[in-house]
């Protein structure tokens, strides 16, 4: 999809179906006592609305024939930043639990300040670092919020 | 509940001892960290601090209670500004227009009339909560269920039409908002929605989750596609001119009357508000287009919203007891753990207390603007920052912040999800405010719209027979059929307004 048009088409179309499948999550709500107001009423709504809106955006974007802006689609590298950033991002998330926060952050800033400035490896690991303390001295430590120490740390500061 | 200036001048006296005066300033100070950091909002901020109170006396310690609620008000569009992200979602139009001011090297003018705008609005909030709460509490018994969901409704079709030229994806995008909203448990029934099989869904879907998903994320992801070496290359001058102030001034009295009076409803929260406050700007403007592209009026509306908002809640919260925002309940909390049940008696049982509360807002909101005025140089330099610096940063930030509201993975994986969409809706012209409103007052839409028609035994037209909401109705009608109008009449493609570079 390289400009808005062809976007919208997909788009609409997609959002087309996804009017469709809610309709059909809406009507396989399951009704307890009769209400004023069904649980089922506003998703069919919805998924009437978005169906509809799907078509008409299609149907518009179909009928367009003036001058069409085009996607700023980033280019190879710039997509490849975007997937690791997004991929480094998911594992920080994923590894928050069993490693703990600060832990877990120093991990994930010192590895994205070094990969998204490779030259700076020095100024990762110190950020990182940083972050890390903040998050266990701030957050675990002095408010007492339930984020995940993580056994390592835990172990560390017990003995 | 009743005004007399005897009340207030021993009111101030109050609060002007230095104990106190130490205390609304310490408050002050929390309230604007608080505000600042994304990971605790205004009402866990006085939650986690209300058992520390306890050494104190109780004026004292509702008077920083109060602090810090009103403080969090003013910092918590610093981040909204500065790196995008909206700590909650009344800071979100803040970051329309103040982020493309923080690109354009002019956050610390934005930063400051954000200070002026929230000053000039709670002094006006106070000066309504002192005259005439008694009169005003009044007229807000008179809003009902079906006059919740007209204004609800009104506000939701008002946004759509900051979409621009993109009214159909404004539309998809409100939409999409909602039916996020409802994943989860029905609020009434408790039957699951949308959730397709999957348990975790039942937990629902968190907008704070949203709101940094589409912000934040999306805003890190199209930086690093483009390797910007930083969010403004410059910082220009740290402090507004007298063209800005003049050109803001206007918006900040406007916002203060929309801001309070909506403001005094219970269940209106901020989150309205300062959309409405927003929209109406852009409405009345000579240069609709500006706004979206760094109008500083954009800025000083929204935060002016804002802030009467919150003094006005005071008044539902002194006069009936009804707390019309989750740092509301939350102090009146505080209230009841100190042995004052809020209400009608609560005035004529305490006024000393009720007036050096009052007293002490007057004061905070000087301490605020000369504690935060100073610093808008420093809050500023963070756009120069480095962006391999700062893009780690707001994404831990973000991930402290979604994390924090119930304490799931769950949340920040939703967030990464929002982040992603948010990208996508960049990259095809969806404007990004509709589904930011709409995933906030789904809940209280559908819950008014249910209890509207218990009221009328399932007759859909108690919200067209009872004044109030008829008026609301009519003009979302209105607002509609405008769209429509403009829809017809259109041969743009769609691209909504924030994304025309």
């Amino acid at each position: 999809m390289k400009t808005i048009r062809q976007a919208d088409i997909g788009a609409g179309c997609f959002l087309a179906l996804l009017g469709l499948f809610i309709l059909y999550a809406a009507s396989n709500i399951r009704v307890g006592v009769e209400r004023a107001l069904s649980p089922r009423f506003f998703p069919s709504v919805l998924g009437f609305l978005i169906f509809a809106c799907g078509i008409g955006l299609a149907f518009k974007s179909w009928r367009f024939r003036g001058e069409d802006p085009r996607i700023h689609w980033p280019d190879r590298q710039g997509a490849g930043i975007v997937v690791v950033s997004l991929g480094m991002l998911a594992a920080y998330i994923a590894l928050m639990k069993p490693l703990g926060l600060p832990l877990s952050t120093f991990l994930y800033v010192t590895a994205s300040i070094g990969f998204l400035k490779p030259q700076k490896w020095g100024t990762a690991i110190a950020t990182g670092l940083i972050l890390g303390i903040i998050s266990y001295v701030v957050f675990i430590d002095l408010l007492q919020l339930s984020f995940p120490v993580g056994s390592l740390l835990e172990r560390l500061l017990e003995g | 509940m009743s005004f007399s200036f005897d009340h207030l001048i021993q009111g101030f006296a109050t609060a002007l001892s230095l104990q106190n005066l130490l205390w609304a300033l310490v408050g002050c100070f929390i309230g604007t960290l608080v505000g600042v950091l994304p990971g605790i909002g205004p009402a866990s901020g006085i939650a986690i601090l209300l058992p520390l109170t306890t050494v104190l006396p109780p004026t004292s310690a509702i008077i920083m209670m109060a602090a810090i609620y009103y403080g969090a008000m003013y910092g918590g569009s610093t981040t909204a500004i500065v790196v995008n992200i909206p700590g909650e979602a009344s800071s979100v139009p803040t970051a329309i227009d103040g982020y493309e001011m923080a690109k354009q090297g002019k956050a610390g003018p934005a930063l400051a009339i954000c200070a002026i705008s929230s000053f000039v609005a709670g002094t006006l909030g106070l000066i309504g909560l002192t005259f005439f709460a008694p009169l005003l509490a009044d007229v807000a018994v008179v809003f009902g269920p079906p006059e919740y969901f007209a204004l609800m409704f009104m506000a939701l079709t008002l946004i759509i039409s900051l979409s621009g030229r993109a009214l159909l994806k404004g539309v998809i995008s409100m939409a999409l908002g909602l039916m996020t909203a409802l994943i989860g448990q029905d609020p009434l029934t408790g039957a699951a929605r949308l959730t397709f099989g999957f348990p975790k869904l039942l937990a629902g879907i968190d907008f704070i989750s949203v709101i940094v998903g589409l912000f934040a994320i999306s805003e890190v992801m199209v930086n690093v596609e483009s390797r910007i070496t930083a969010i403004s290359q410059k910082i220009g001058s740290w402090m507004p001119s007298w063209a800005d102030i003049r050109q803001s001034m206007g918006a900040m009295i406007r916002s203060s009357g929309v801001g309070f009076f909506l403001g005094l409803l219970p269940g209106v929260t901020p989150s309205v508000t300062t959309f409405v406050a927003y929209d109406l700007e852009k409405r009345i403007s000579k240069h609709p287009e500006r706004f979206g592209n760094g109008a500083i009026e954009g800025v000083a509306a929204p935060e002016g919203a804002n802030n009467a908002t919150s003094t006005a809640g005071f008044v539902p919260l002194f006069s009936f007891g009804i707390p019309t925002a989750p740092s509301m309940a939350v102090l009146l909390g505080g209230l009841m753990m100190y042995g004052l049940q809020p209400g009608p008696m609560l005035f004529k049982e305490n006024p000393d207390f009720v007036w050096a509360i009052i007293a002490s807002m007057y004061i905070g909101n000087v301490m605020l603007i000369v504690l935060n005025l100073p610093l808008v140089g420093m809050w500023a330099r963070i756009c120069v920052i480095p962006f391999y610096i700062l893009g780690p940063m707001i994404v831990f930030f973000s991930v402290l912040g979604t994390y924090s509201i119930r304490f799931l993975a769950y949340d920040v994986w939703v967030m990464t999800l929002f982040g992603v969409i948010g990208y996508f809706m960049r990259k095809f012209g969806y404007p990004i405010a509709p589904m930011v409103l709409a995933t906030v007052i789904a809940q209280m839409m559908e819950m008014s719209l249910g209890q509207s028609l218990l009221m009328s035994q399932g007759s859909i037209l108690i919200l067209f027979t009872r004044p109030i909401s008829a008026v609301f109705m009519a003009l979302a009608f209105v607002s509609i059929a405008r769209g429509i109008w403009l829809q017809i009449r259109s041969h743009a493609p769609e691209v909504a307004v924030e994304e025309v570079d």
